[in-house]
């Protein structure tokens, strides 16, 4: 199953529809969207507004991809639970975004193993028609956390 | 030591980031933490002491007041050791009344913002305790590198 997410602040139709665009011509693959408030319905996959907590982690565990707005939630949560992530950013230009941050994340969250930057819907489909063979993320209880933590505890 | 700390975010990004750190503290020691961030409709069914307040962003300013007023009341009632926050709007508002209050505070910048400090932070900045970047590189006089949640 893929598990689309775009977050809870804003929809994001352009990753929607390219999703269903690509359902179209793979009628063999499955999919599940969290979309927000968002004017445009998915018509070749199910879909949900929001979700509780437990079951946006349900869900999760069920994808062997995820395919999400850049938006830190859905990074951190697809490299705790080690399964491949697809990013796009929102562009400020087209009124995604209250600003370009997100292109900026794009930058750095691509350097991660197992998270892909899809800039534009041709490296979303590049990715897209290999994700069974995509690298899982690495993460595992990291250093970088440890002295974060470590760090804020004597700061109390 | 055990301590009473406050942590307050936007919901998405930031608090999850928030929840990450604050989950770490827990682990080392039993601190008591109590959670403020909008939009409950995400919350966890965990077992968190939790306040709902007003969805603010710099950007509507008319909503400040009100979830200022709703932060102060927290504050007054739960008198915290510390304030976390990741940002952004609702942590500027908890340090700028923690510093009336004097409440030690930490500002952990969101991950997110790479390539310059946040503008909640660049707010907030001069006004807290502790200020941390997870970016190596934006290091400064004020903000300081100690890790990073990924």
């Amino acid at each position: 199953m893929i598990f689309v997410a775009v977050g809870t602040q804003f929809p994001f139709d352009r990753l929607i529809k390219n999703i269903d665009q690509w359902l179209k011509t793979h009628p063999n693959e499955t999919a599940f969207a969290q979309i927000a408030e968002a004017d445009y319905q998915p018509k070749r996959m199910q879909w949900e507004q929001f979700m509780d907590v437990e079951t946006y982690q349900q869900k999760i565990a069920q994808a062997s991809v995820i395919v999400s707005h850049a938006g830190m939630g859905n990074i951190i949560t697809a490299c705790e639970q080690q399964i491949p992530i697809i990013v796009m950013n929102r562009q400020y230009q087209l009124g995604e975004h209250r600003n370009d941050h997100q292109a900026d994340g794009l930058k750095w969250m691509s350097k991660l193993t197992g998270v892909y930057a899809a800039p534009s819907s041709k490296e979303l489909f590049h990715y897209l028609a290999q994700y069974q063979s995509l690298e899982r993320p690495q993460f595992s209880k990291n250093n970088r956390r440890d002295s974060l933590i470590n760090f804020i505890e004597t700061q109390l | 030591m055990s301590k009473k700390i406050l942590a307050i975010s936007s919901p998405g990004g930031h608090w999850i980031q928030l929840n990450k750190i604050c989950d770490g503290l827990q682990q080392h020691q039993s601190h008591k933490i109590i959670y403020a961030v909008p939009a409950v409709r995400f919350k966890s069914k965990a077992d968190k002491k939790h306040y709902n307040i007003i969805d603010v962003s710099a950007d509507n300013k008319w909503k400040l007041l009100p979830c200022a007023l709703q932060i102060f009341y927290i504050l007054l009632k739960e008198r915290p050791d510390t304030i976390i926050s990741t940002g952004a709007a609702p942590g500027v508002l908890a340090m700028f009344l923690a510093k009336v209050l004097r409440i030690n505070t930490i500002w952990v910048d969101s991950i997110a913002n790479v390539k310059q400090i946040s503008r909640s932070g660049r707010m907030i900045k001069k006004h807290v305790n502790v200020f941390l970047t997870q970016w190596q590189d934006l290091e400064d006089d004020i903000a300081q590198h100690q890790g990073a949640i990924l």
